[in-house]
């Protein structure tokens, strides 16, 4: 899987929810090693400034395992914990301050040559610099809203389709495309401002 | 299409490909805690089951007050329209005494 969640299938997932739900506690075992890596990831992506990822982490898992009677099983068990994993992140950021337009001297070496290069060479970046423009991505996408960066990381970095983003967010797709759009917009302008600096 | 979205979108690609961080094993005891979490809350219908017993319970009083309360309120309410009605006769009939002697 790509997450790394361990492989289960369907019916294996829908066993161990009936198991789960008549108190087995193998079976609530099982549904938290199955989940668990998908949860890490998404609250790691969307985590507040000064949230521990353990803590999050361990809210959002309590939060499943105790609610396990209401899944209704009409989307897949990760959708599910998902949108439980994206609304917990959003509730503790929700009143976090948006950070400042990146300038140039907050960047790291790197950083600053992926923006030289784009500036200057219309050639794609070198396999070197990818961790570098991750970084400068991060940077820039932090001073986005709390939704529309966490859309943003769904589509652009995780390469997720509409459908998709929908699935996990409980959105209805005109609102995320809206959303996008004037995502976009605003990462335009910090990343003109950045622009500027560059010599 | 505009310069900066280019450089956007080659910034984005090369961000995509950029290998994710490795999820660490859970920590230590989160397990234990949120198999304790679920334990509590499947204990938890008992203390629901417990607030019902007493929702209903509050109920049925209210009810048992209601009916009981129900022919005193009744009576005081017919007694009253006696005493209204009487006075009215009373009054009538000597108003027949004064206009008819």
């Amino acid at each position: 899987m790509k997450d790394g969640s361990p492989l289960m299938t369907d019916e294996q997932v829908t066993e161990c929810l009936a198991r789960a739900r008549e108190g087995d506690e193998k079976a609530v075992l099982d549904i938290f090693n199955y989940m668990y890596p998908h949860v890490a990831k998404l609250v790691q992506a969307n985590l507040p400034v000064r949230e521990s990822a353990e803590d999050l982490i361990q809210q959002v898992c309590v939060k499943v395992v105790t609610h396990l009677d209401q899944f209704s099983g009409k989307v897949p068990l990760l959708h599910w914990v998902s949108r439980i994993a994206v609304n917990t992140c959003l509730n503790q950021i929700r009143h976090e301050k948006r950070r400042p337009e990146v300038r140039l001297a907050d960047l790291s070496e790197d950083e600053a040559a992926v923006v030289e290069h784009l500036a200057h060479s219309p050639s794609e970046l070198n396999a070197s610099d990818q961790v570098a423009s991750r970084e400068l991505v991060d940077k820039l996408l932090d001073g986005l809203k709390p939704q529309d960066r966490l859309l943003m990381r769904l589509m652009y970095l995780e390469g997720r389709q509409l459908e998709d983003i929908a699935g996990i967010t409980g959105w209805n797709k005109a609102m995320i495309k809206v959303r996008v759009f004037r995502a976009r917009a605003q990462l335009r302008k910090r990343y003109s401002l950045l622009m500027k600096e560059s010599p | 299409m505009n310069p900066i979205d280019d450089q956007i979108n080659r910034l984005f690609r090369a961000a995509q490909n950029a290998p994710s961080p490795d999820v660490a094993p859970p920590p230590f005891g989160l397990e234990t805690r949120v198999l304790a979490a679920w334990r509590g809350a499947a204990e938890a219908p008992a203390t629901f089951w417990d607030s019902a017993v007493l929702t209903r319970g509050l109920i049925l009083a209210g009810i048992i007050m209601a009916v009981s309360i129900l022919p005193a309120l009744n009576s005081s309410s017919v007694s009253t329209s006696s005493i209204v009605g009487d006075e009215v006769t009373s009054a009538d009939t000597s108003v027949d005494a004064d206009a008819y002697p």
